[in-house]
């Protein structure tokens, strides 16, 4: 059985690459905007209404939020900024507050850094604490005879139990 | 057993000072009520603003560079744009007594022109109205409410926000501190 399975793991190991790498293309690949609506529209998600809560200029049907996607539609018609750089634009009237996705750099960066942070911190206090079970563990050593007769002696006082007891 | 006793009270107390430095951050935080509000803009050149006045002509807030600006965000059917408005009409009349007495102009925020003729007609203030019929003076400044109130120095410079209503007093007094600190 198991001398089956090891001729078949390069197969398997195969199998799960490739659908990993589909997986990892299909959520990545990007065809990018195909016209200029759409481009603002990509824009226009990114930046948030400034008089709502959670919501983008592209779903805010507010004169703010109108007022922003009208310019936005200006600078992507004029065709010589980027998309950072025409956030900039409307970050540099409204502010940081304006971003929907915080900017990682800076003091803005925390949003990123800190549940990075605070997961390496987790996943090293696991794996110190499964360590020093293991050692604890290792250092107690092999049972001795006495531990033994200590089992048995158990085992042999729980058989001599009545039914009901035991089932208890 | 006995390292994990040692090693808690530490832990305990490092999560007590995170939490007490928290509380104390967000205790001593000043709450965002201040008149003046904060902006991007602050002491940086006054961006972009043309705009169609009243009587067809345009306004570009670029060519008015040597004086005192002032602007008001305005929409006739906010109610405090229409409780601040005796107040600015107070503000323009000083304004005008004084030799340097800054120009002052309203931006119309997404209105019809007829609603505001209409309400300059029946409440008085004859100042310019710009139109600002894209909104784009509006973005430029980051303004998503009205009324506002922006200064600006005679070099074209930002040099005062006020946001929600403002008083003749408070203006005139925010005006001549900047004045004096030039």
């Amino acid at each position: 059985m198991s001398g089956r399975l090891s001729r078949r793991w390069p197969l398997w190991g195969a199998l799960v690459f490739v659908l990993v790498g589909f997986l990892a293309v299909g959520a990545t690949r990007t065809d990018g905007p195909s016209t200029p609506e759409e481009r603002a529209s990509g824009i226009e998600a990114r930046i948030a209404c400034p008089v709502c809560q959670g919501e983008s200029v592209l779903e805010s049907r507010n004169t703010a939020s109108e007022s922003i996607r009208n310019r936005v539609g200006e600078l992507v018609d004029e065709g010589d900024l980027t998309d950072d750089e025409i956030i900039g634009v409307i970050e540099s009237s409204y502010g940081g507050r304006i971003l929907l996705v915080p900017r990682a750099s800076g003091f803005d960066a925390l949003v990123w850094a800190l549940p990075v942070a605070a997961l390496i911190c987790a996943v090293s206090a696991l794996a110190l604490t499964f360590r020093r079970w293991k050692r604890e563990a290792a250092a107690e050593g092999d049972p001795t005879d006495e531990d033994r007769a200590l089992v048995a002696a158990a085992l042999a006082s729980e058989d001599d139990a009545p039914p009901a007891e035991r089932d208890r | 057993m006995v390292g994990q006793r040692r090693v808690a009270p530490f832990v305990a107390l490092a999560v007590a000072a995170v939490v007490a430095g928290l509380f104390v951050v967000f205790a001593g935080s000043t709450p965002s009520t201040d008149e003046t509000a904060e902006t991007p803009l602050m002491d940086r050149p006054a961006p972009e603003a043309v705009g169609q006045l009243g009587d067809g002509a345009t306004f570009d807030l670029a060519r008015r560079k040597g004086d005192w600006v002032v602007i008001n965000f305005f929409q006739s059917s906010c109610i405090p744009c229409q409780q601040e408005h005796p107040d600015l009409q107070e503000f323009v009349a000083q304004q005008a007594a004084l030799p340097d007495g800054a120009k002052f102009y309203t931006v119309v925020y997404d209105d019809d022109r007829a609603n505001v003729e209409a309400f300059f007609s029946q409440e008085g203030g004859d100042w310019p109205v710009v139109y600002d019929e894209d909104g784009s003076i509006a973005v430029a400044f980051g303004v998503s409410k009205v009324p506002e109130t922006w200064i600006i120095d005679p070099d074209g410079v930002v040099r005062g926000r006020v946001i929600s209503r403002v008083s003749a007093d408070y203006l005139g007094a925010q005006l001549q501190r900047l004045r004096e600190g030039r």
